[in-house]
This record gives C-alpha cells, structure tokens and sequence, in this order.
C-alpha cells in the first residue's frame, strides 16, 4: 500500500468519533447500541480500543507500507 | 444454579472440544440432554460458567503460544508506532488485528440476540451439521486443489507435512487474514466451530494444514480471552464459588491443552474429515432424539 495522507486523515476524524462514543459511553447513561439505560464501560472500552486501532491504520495510511 | 458435578463434566467438554473443529459451544448445549443431563441452557448461572471455562482454554492457548505472544505484542507494538512493517513477527501482529476485529465487534454488538439460541439444542444440531457441512466443503477444495498441483499422497487420505504448494501463516495477505478472521463470526452461532470455520477458511486461503490449525488457535486467543474477560464482572452470585470455578478453568485448560497438542501433530498428515463425519453424526443424532 502506497502513502495515502487523505485516507489517513480520514482514519484519523474516525479515531477522534471512536474517542467520542468511549467518553459519551464512560461518562452517560445511555440505551445507545446497548440493552438498558445505564454507564457501559464495556461500550467504553471497546470504543476506545477502535480508537487506538484507527489511529494506528492512520499511521500507516501516513507512511506506507510495503506488504499488501 | 447448576452443580459442581456438572460444571466440572462441562469443564472436561468444553476443554476437549474448544479447540477441535467440532464447536464447544454445540457440545455443551446438545450432549447433555442427549446424555440425560438435565439442567436448563437457559439458567442465569450457564452464561458465567461458560465465562469462566472459556478464560481456561484461553490461558492454555496462551502457555502453549506464549513464546509467538510475546514476539507477537512486541511485533505490533514497534509496527502500530513506525507504520510499516518490516519483520514477520510485525506482519503477523496485524494479520491478527485484521482478522479479529470483524468478530470482535460483530460478537460484541449481536452476541446478545444470538444467546437466545443457546437453549434451544435442536438449532445446535443442525448447526453441528452445518458445521460439518463446512469442512467437508474445505477439504473437497483441497483435495481438488491438491490433484490439480498433482500433489500425490497415498490412498487420497494423508496429504504432505510441509508441502511447498501451500503457505505458512507468514505467507498470508492481510487481505487473506482479514477473511479468515471474519468467518469466525460465523461461530456465534452455537453448533459452528471457531477453529473449525477458521481452519477451513485458511485451507481455502492456501494455508497447510498444520498452518491452519495455529494461525485459528492465535486467532481465538484474543477473541476468547476476551469474551471471558468482559464477562467476569457480571459473574458475581449467579456464577460458581471461587473455588470451584478455578478448578472448573484448570481442569478447561488441561483438557484444552492436549487436545490443541493432539490436534496439531495429527493435522500433519491427517485431515478434518474425520471431524466433519463426527459433527454430522451428533447433530443427527440430536435432531432425531431431542425435542
């Protein structure tokens, strides 16, 4: 994959949605993608996880990567 | 709440059966009402102790990898902050990342609608027959693909240890792990095996078989850990005692350590049908006698 600095900036708006559902899901109680109205830390986490996970995607969106 | 004599047969199923292509999950919600077992799937107490199972298994996939964990962890570490990868350990770090994130957050949006399934042992059934269906389907392909490289093995039955027609892990595309991974979505549904559907993917995907059996065992370490980990907080009086629940995981991670050991020297020569025919007949067998 060739450097691709738009799709990298694109993964880097998500990462900052991603951020946002974690913060909303630790810090509301929300019936949002989940059962009940409550705090859903396990929302919060996986979010947060996606968030880390598009930021890295974006770094390589950035620079570029030989394989694939 | 179910007994410690039960929670410990489930522990032994549950371990054995994890890691072969054959779903756990199927096991234990279809052998013991064909056992006359009687408990109810639908019992609040199933759940966590399935939880508490699965974080066994998952610490044996992790002892038995846990020299490529490590390589594995560094790998995506040194690849997620330069953003190039340049070694195979890096290359396989993201195959992982690529092929669990479909069932991690597919499983973690929908697991909850697909639980209603967990007490209905017919649907199991026939899902072990769907199961079954699955790689029978991937060794036929293989076999076609083998007599087309004239790949020539004695009586049809053992294929090569090694053979240079096909890949190790390291020789997947991330776009080829990507798919592998996401077939585990397909094991949500009790009856269809985690391995199993990412053992028959990878055989699709060119892998050996050997190569398939690890490269579905590394991709059900973090999905299974996962699903145990999560849960844990929710165990609390509807779970077993401490105790019991520990030795319930030990006895879990035993049964799946020798039985992923077992799995990868046979897989050298032999091949899943023998899985495929098992599959068939416990889902017929529970279509026929369960009600």
């Amino acid at each position: 994959m060739r450097a691709n600095p738009p799709l990298a900036v694109a993964l880097v708006v998500l990462a900052v949605v991603f951020a946002g559902f974690s913060v909303f899901y630790f810090t509301t109680k929300t019936s949002l993608l989940a059962g009940d109205a409550a705090i859903h830390y396990k929302h919060a986490i996986v979010f947060a996880v996606l968030a880390v996970l598009a930021l890295v995607a974006a770094n390589f969106a950035r620079r570029g990567t030989a394989s694939d | 709440m179910l007994g410690a004599g039960l929670i410990l047969f489930l522990a032994a199923l549950q371990g054995a059966t994890e890691l072969f292509p054959v779903s756990s999950l199927g096991h234990a919600v279809v052998v013991p009402p064909l056992l006359h077992i009687n408990f109810n799937e639908s019992d609040p107490s199933f759940v966590p102790v399935l939880t508490v199972l699965h974080l066994g298994t998952a610490g044996a996939l992790l002892i038995l990898y846990w020299r490529e964990w490590v390589a594995i962890v560094r790998g995506f570490v040194r690849a997620a902050l330069r953003g190039r990868i340049t070694d195979p350990d890096e290359r396989l770090a993201m195959m992982l990342v690529v092929g669990t994130i479909p069932t991690a957050v597919v499983g973690f949006f929908f697991l909850t609608p697909l639980t209603s399934l967990f007490g209905h042992p017919r649907a199991s059934a026939a899902f072990l027959i769907v199961n079954a269906g699955i790689l029978l389907a991937a060794e036929g392909f293989r076999r076609r693909d083998e007599r087309a490289h004239a790949v020539r093995t004695p009586g049809d039955v053992r294929h090569a240890s090694g053979d240079p027609s096909y890949a190790g892990v390291e020789g997947l595309s991330l776009r080829a792990a990507l798919v592998v991974g996401a077939c585990q979505i397909a094991a949500l549904f009790p009856g269809i095996s985690r391995s199993g559907v990412t053992m028959a993917a990878g055989l699709m995907a060119g892998l050996r078989h050997q190569e398939a059996a690890r490269f579905a065992f590394l991709l059900a370490t973090p999905i299974i850990l996962a699903a145990g980990l999560v849960e844990v907080p929710q165990l609390g009086p509807r779970g077993p005692g401490a105790g019991l629940a520990v030795g319930a995981a030990a006895l879990a991670g035993v049964a799946a350590y020798l039985s992923a050991r077992f799995l990868l020297r046979y897989l050298r020569f032999g091949r899943l049908d023998p899985f495929a025919y098992y599959c068939a007949a416990l889902g017929a067998a529970g279509l026929i006698l369960l009600r």
